[in-house]
């Protein structure tokens, strides 16, 4: 049976009828349109359902969305500024950190996370805060340098 | 994508309620803490509760309550909170460096002390660390409450002697005593997502800050259907100054406690090989941090 929940996405109050065996990841994407989301191995494994759930990153593919009711919750469309891109992102277009994109919107939730919490991370911390992302592109190099260049930034 | 199978959900608000609805699903119901195993059972098709039986909103399970002579460790805990208190990280640091190494950090924001634990899967990181350090296991049910030691209650893959109509509530370990030092090591291809290849806990407790080994227990992990003492590595050790050469001889007992696999992760003959390599390094550590050094 179908329950009326609300989802609080990028400060915005959503009520949605859900099935409980809907993940958090379909009904941002599928219901709420926020196709930022991506679905990859759908098991936990990749990150790149990623999504910002009451300050924690999480696999969205592995929370079911009525688990989510009342909770705050933040996808790639809640990080820019309106026309303004996050110091995140910024850094990840700035040093060639995006390939095909598709681990992208998680790598930057992940990063912010991290940058929210930790403002001088070490390369290790980074690498560790980064391990639940995969990129099958770029080989991280790129998107370590990006996020370290976001922590300057940010500072200033 | 994998699709769920259909399924009730069932929020609780306090256990009793929680206990209530699991006795009247029979064995139709099932708990659901975390969610990163039962979920991924699930989209496998292995598992199809009619019911899920949420814990998350069921205050005070979720943290650490002082106890008589240690702590209570509330089972819906999540993994990166483990990690948060100092208490944890000072004084059951083998506990902080095990939750360390779990899953990924995107996992330890889901997965729960709880969830870890009555999963039994063999290469389970909180375990070998719990049972090194002698922990016991609050199990609820309607009007009903028992505790166990872990070691007890672990049984095999997948298996432990919990009812149907049980539920796991804390986690009960004590305080380790003075002269007391531990530590888990993992044997891994990658730093991270990753099951052990082997992993071995330690915690020794000496009678004296020069003394000779009061108590000792080795667990190890991913060798055997579920984590398990090196029963005549601790013989061994106890009684006995704890010098190098003791080490080396427990450590090659600890080889022969072992039933490994041969599986994809590594051969059966390499695990015993690094079962040895690695609990005599434990065991270092773990006089290592009794010395202070």
């Amino acid at each position: 049976m179908k329950r009326i929940i609300t989802l609080n996405v990028n400060e915005k109050e959503y009520e949605v009828a859900v099935a409980p065996n809907r993940t958090l990841a379909q009904v941002l994407r599928e219901d709420l349109n926020l196709l930022g989301t991506k679905i990859g191995c759908d098991m936990g494994d990749c990150g790149a359902c990623t999504v910002i759930l009451d300050d924690r990153p999480v696999n969205s593919c592995l929370v079911l969305a009525v688990q989510a009711n009342e909770r705050k919750i933040t996808t790639i469309e809640g990080v820019a500024d309106g026309p303004h891109l996050h110091p995140v992102q910024q850094a990840f277009v700035e040093h060639g950190a995006i390939q095909c994109g598709f681990c992208s919107p998680g790598m930057i939730l992940s990063a912010k996370s991290l940058l929210e919490k930790n403002s001088k991370p070490t390369e290790y911390e980074i690498r560790e805060a980064l391990s639940g992302n995969l990129c099958r592109c770029t080989g991280y190099q790129k998107i370590v340098e990006a996020v370290k260049a976001a922590s300057q930034t940010m500072k200033k | 994508m994998h699709l769920l199978p259909k399924f009730d959900f069932y929020e609780a608000y306090d256990m009793g309620e929680a206990c209530k609805v699991l006795a009247e699903m029979k064995s139709e119901g099932k708990i659901i803490a975390g969610g990163t195993d039962i979920m991924v059972n699930m989209k496998k098709g292995l598992l199809s509760p009619k019911c899920l039986i949420s814990l998350a909103r069921i205050p005070g399970l979720s943290g650490i309550e002082p106890t008589s002579g240690g702590i209570a460790i509330g089972s819906n805990l999540i993994v990166s909170k483990l990690l948060e208190f100092d208490l944890i990280r000072k004084k059951y640091n083998l506990l902080s460096k095990a939750a360390s190494v779990l899953g990924s950090p995107l996992i330890r924001n889901r997965a729960t002390i709880g969830g870890n634990i009555v999963t039994a899967r063999p290469a389970a990181d909180l375990p070998p660390p719990l049972m090194a350090m002698g922990a016991r296991v609050v199990l609820k049910s309607k009007g009903k409450e028992r505790e166990l030691a872990l070691d007890d209650f672990l049984v095999g893959p997948g298996q432990t002697k919990i009812k149907s109509t049980e539920i796991l509530v804390s986690i009960i370990v004590d305080e380790p005593p003075p002269f007391t030092g531990g530590d888990y090591i993992k044997l891994m291809h990658r730093n991270a997502l990753e099951i052990a290849i082997v992993a071995v806990a330690v915690q020794i407790t000496l009678d004296g800050p020069d003394g000779s080994i009061k108590n000792a227990r080795v667990i190890l992990s991913s060798v055997a259907p579920k984590a398990i003492h090196a029963v005549s590595a601790e013989k061994v050790l106890i009684g006995e100054k704890p010098t190098e050469k003791l080490f080396k001889k427990a450590a090659a007992l600890a080889s022969t406690d072992c039933t490994p696999i041969t599986d994809i992760r590594g051969g059966a003959q390499y695990r015993c090989a690094m079962v040895e390599t690695l609990t005599h390094r434990a065991l270092s550590a773990a006089l290592r941090q009794i010395k202070g050094k």
